[in-house]
């Protein structure tokens, strides 16, 4: 299965692909039919974020690190909680993947936002009565940047690179790092509103009230 | 909606992941080579095909419409059987002491015949017959006020323009192939298969001088210091300068190309950028390439040029050049062996080559009537979005809107940072170069110490190759080195810079190289080499 070492770790024959694509797969379809939440209606928004995710994962491939996953990430780990975030994760990381190229990086990327969805669900940007937090929100989008790098950045090892080598690689990572932060703001300040509303669809309206740091709207 | 005009807005950027973004045409010639270097007058290019021609098969100039593609007009010649190697030659109207003439297509064949065309609808105008020996014309005319030059087969010819009226004839002693002809002040300049230079003045005398054993395949270029003559020899090519040996290169020259100061040679073996200054010409930079046909000049909007020479290999394609060293290969999906020059305008590229195949590239600039582009519309539209947040931060900065400035600075930031980051990372990366030591291999041959050297990993097999010298960058050393061991490169021009694509043509999950034993983080061409580097390629 593993064939060879490459830039991004071990080259994985076509096989290989469809094995780990299949355990994710079916990883995220257990994880969504063990609900633990006691939220209704959570399905569908979770799938038409998911659906957002990629398509604009694709479109903007040619941007680097810009891109509205990791917000979305963030914000579904934090209104969904960890188990259906990994699910969205995976589901978004695959479906994406297919079109932009999938190999070894794709199970790193899994990890990588799974673990911003780790500390997401554990240090919520939404406070205790569901609402948004924009401060969080912003603060998560910067956070979230070294910890999705760094677990990435992994899967380039191959052996033969030594830590201050992988140092020196994520330390000229750092302009995409920034790119990576300044698109997860403005994804954050432009759409987390937004996003937030397909979050909070199938919740009664009394409680759809999405609180931006000095305006309130009502949808 | 307003976050989905902004989606689209950002969607708008994607043209600079592209260097360069164009549009392009085909069309392939059933039979013949293309070997002459395609035309491009106002809107049409003109091309000419050559070829062994048997049964009903005939060489022909066509001229095609430059945006769409669609053929104009084809003219046929149902006499000429052997290869037509004299390029085309466009006369604007004029006139003379001979007669008044209209714009001409005037072209040359190998059977002695030498025809004018109406270029706008290919209609015969005249026509004349040379001397033929064996072959006709296959050479370079030229062009002398109100006449056309025409070098043939053993002599040389002047016709006028109006009429095509023979004005003047010589004979020579000594039979010429592609032997194209100099006009200069003093008359008219050509070589031939034995090593001879002639020179004819106007009123019809002449002198020659023998240079050597070897053979004149192109007009000679005038220099300040004499004529310049790349002699074909049997053990390479001697380059003379006024008759006196300059230096020896290799096999089957190509056509010399002039430019102010700078005269560009080719060979089998390398690429040549001469600099004459006020005592002497001499050779200022030296680069491997195979090409044996004719070079052109692309002049750049910024004022500067590239230099296009077509590569004389199975794997084709054409290397650009700066006036010093090679900047980077195009390559097309019908590369074969080719000695055509590109064709440019100021908006458009035509390709020839031996499979018969013009390729016509219309820059973005030129694409449209209204000379507008995409890529030039986005990047106002960035500029523009740039500056309108840059305005929106300060006014809702002023108007204390809070909500507003964070959404505006955002922008802001996105636009500027993405604007930014090719050009930063590049420097980024130059702040922790490592000083990390070649890996030499005892194996290798002593002369390729303190050379540059290059392995190319492909299907687990390593190409390697050493004793390379002069490349400046990894691009340069990479394609020195695909010359050498005959393998075929491709890149893609991405948001980053050059992205090598495949070699012979595999791609698999990409390709990335370390330099003396390190993995770089700049591109192909960002990254800098030393004298000794060893460059390692592998799959990705």
């Amino acid at each position: 299965m593993l064939s060879g070492l490459g830039t991004h770790g071990p080259h994985v024959s076509s096989l290989g692909l469809l094995a780990i694509n299949s355990l994710l797969f079916t990883s995220a379809i257990w994880l969504l039919m063990r609900p633990n939440n006691s939220q209704k209606g959570w399905l569908w928004s979770l799938f038409l974020l998911a659906i957002i995710a990629s398509g604009a994962r694709i479109l903007l491939s040619g941007l680097p690190n810009i891109m509205p996953v990791t917000i979305l990430v963030i914000m579904v780990a934090s209104k969904y909680g960890l188990q259906r975030s990994i699910a969205f994760v995976i589901l978004v990381t695959v479906s994406s993947n297919a079109v932009l190229g999938d190999g070894w990086w794709t199970l790193f990327q899994v990890l990588a936002w799974s673990s911003i969805a780790a500390v997401s669900a554990f240090f919520s940007v939404h406070n205790n009565d569901g609402i948004l937090n924009m401060k969080r929100l912003s603060f998560a989008a910067i956070w979230s940047v070294p910890l999705f790098s760094i677990i990435v950045s992994l899967s380039i090892l191959d052996g033969t690179m030594g830590i201050l080598e992988f140092g020196l690689y994520l330390f000229n990572g750092i302009p995409f790092d920034a790119l990576h932060m300044i698109g997860n703001i403005f994804f954050a300040v432009w759409s987390g509103a937004w996003f937030e509303r397909i979050l909070s669809l199938q919740t009664p309206s009394q409680q759809r009230i999405v609180r931006e740091d000095q305006h309130v709207s009502i949808v | 909606m307003k976050r989905v005009v902004l989606l689209l807005l950002l969607v708008l950027l994607l043209p600079f992941t592209k260097a360069e973004s164009n549009y392009s045409w085909e069309h392939e010639f059933e039979n013949g080579y293309i070997t002459t270097q395609p035309l491009i007058i106002e809107n049409s290019v003109y091309v000419r095909t050559s070829g062994f021609w048997i049964g009903d098969e005939r060489p022909q100039v066509s001229a095609f419409d430059l945006v769409s593609g669609d053929e104009q007009w084809t003219f046929r010649s149902e006499t000429t059987l052997q290869h037509d190697m004299s390029p085309l030659l466009f006369v604007e109207s004029g006139s003379g002491a001979c007669g008044t003439w209209q714009d001409l297509l005037i072209i040359a064949w190998a059977d002695g015949k030498v025809t004018a065309l109406n270029p706008s609808n290919g209609a015969f105008v005249w026509e004349a017959q040379t001397e033929v020996n064996v072959l006709g014309i296959t050479g370079k005319l030229g062009l002398d006020e109100d006449r056309v030059v025409v070098p043939t087969r053993q002599g040389l010819s002047a016709l006028c323009l109006e009429t095509g009226e023979r004005l003047l004839r010589v004979e020579f002693q000594d039979v010429g192939w592609r032997n194209g002809v100099l006009i200069s002040e003093s008359g008219y300049h050509v070589g031939t298969e034995t090593g001879v230079l002639y020179s004819v003045n106007r009123d019809g005398t002449m002198s020659n001088i023998s240079l050597g054993e070897g053979k004149i395949r192109h007009a000679p270029i005038e220099t300040q210091h004499g004529l310049l003559v790349h002699l074909q020899t049997s053990t390479g090519s001697t380059l003379y300068l006024n008759n006196s040996i300059l230096g020896n290169y290799g096999f089957s020259p190509a056509l010399p190309l002039q430019y102010e100061d700078r005269i560009f040679l080719a060979t089998s073996e390398e690429w040549v950028s001469l600099r004459c200054d006020a005592t002497t010409c001499f050779e200022d930079s030296k680069s491997p390439f195979h090409s044996n046909g004719e070079m052109s000049i692309h002049n750049l909007d910024n004022g500067s040029i590239e230099i296009w020479i077509p590569s004389n290999t199975p794997d084709g394609g054409w290397g650009v050049f700066n006036q010093t060293s090679q900047l980077r290969m195009h390559t097309t999906k019908f590369d074969t062996y080719t000695t055509a020059a590109p064709g440019f305008s100021s908006g458009a590229m035509a390709l020839g080559n031996d499979m018969g195949i013009l390729q016509v590239t219309l820059f973005e600039s030129d694409k449209s009537a209204e000379k507008t582009s995409s890529f030039s519309f986005a990047e106002i539209l960035h500029y523009a979005l740039l500056l309108s947040s840059y305005l929106l931060c300060c006014i809702f900065f002023a108007t204390k809107n809070k909500p507003r400035f964070w959404k505006a600075l955002t922008l802001f930031l996105l636009l500027l940072t993405v604007a930014a980051v090719p050009e930063v990372s590049t420097k980024w990366s130059t702040l922790i170069e490592q000083d990390s030591r070649a890996t030499w291999n005892e194996a290798w041959p002593e002369e390729w110490k303190d050379t540059q050297i290059v392995i190319i990993e492909i299907d687990g097999k390593e190409n390697i190759i050493g004793g390379l010298n002069g490349n400046s960058n990894v691009y340069e050393l990479t394609q020195a080195a695909s010359e050498s061991l005959g393998i075929s490169t491709e890149y893609e021009d991405q948001y980053l810079g050059l992205y090598l694509r495949s070699f012979n043509g595999t791609e698999g999950d990409g390709w990335e190289f370390t330099l003396d034993g390190t993995r770089s983080n700049t591109g192909i061409v960002d990254t800098a080499i030393n004298s000794d580097s060893i460059l390692h390629w592998r799959p990705a």
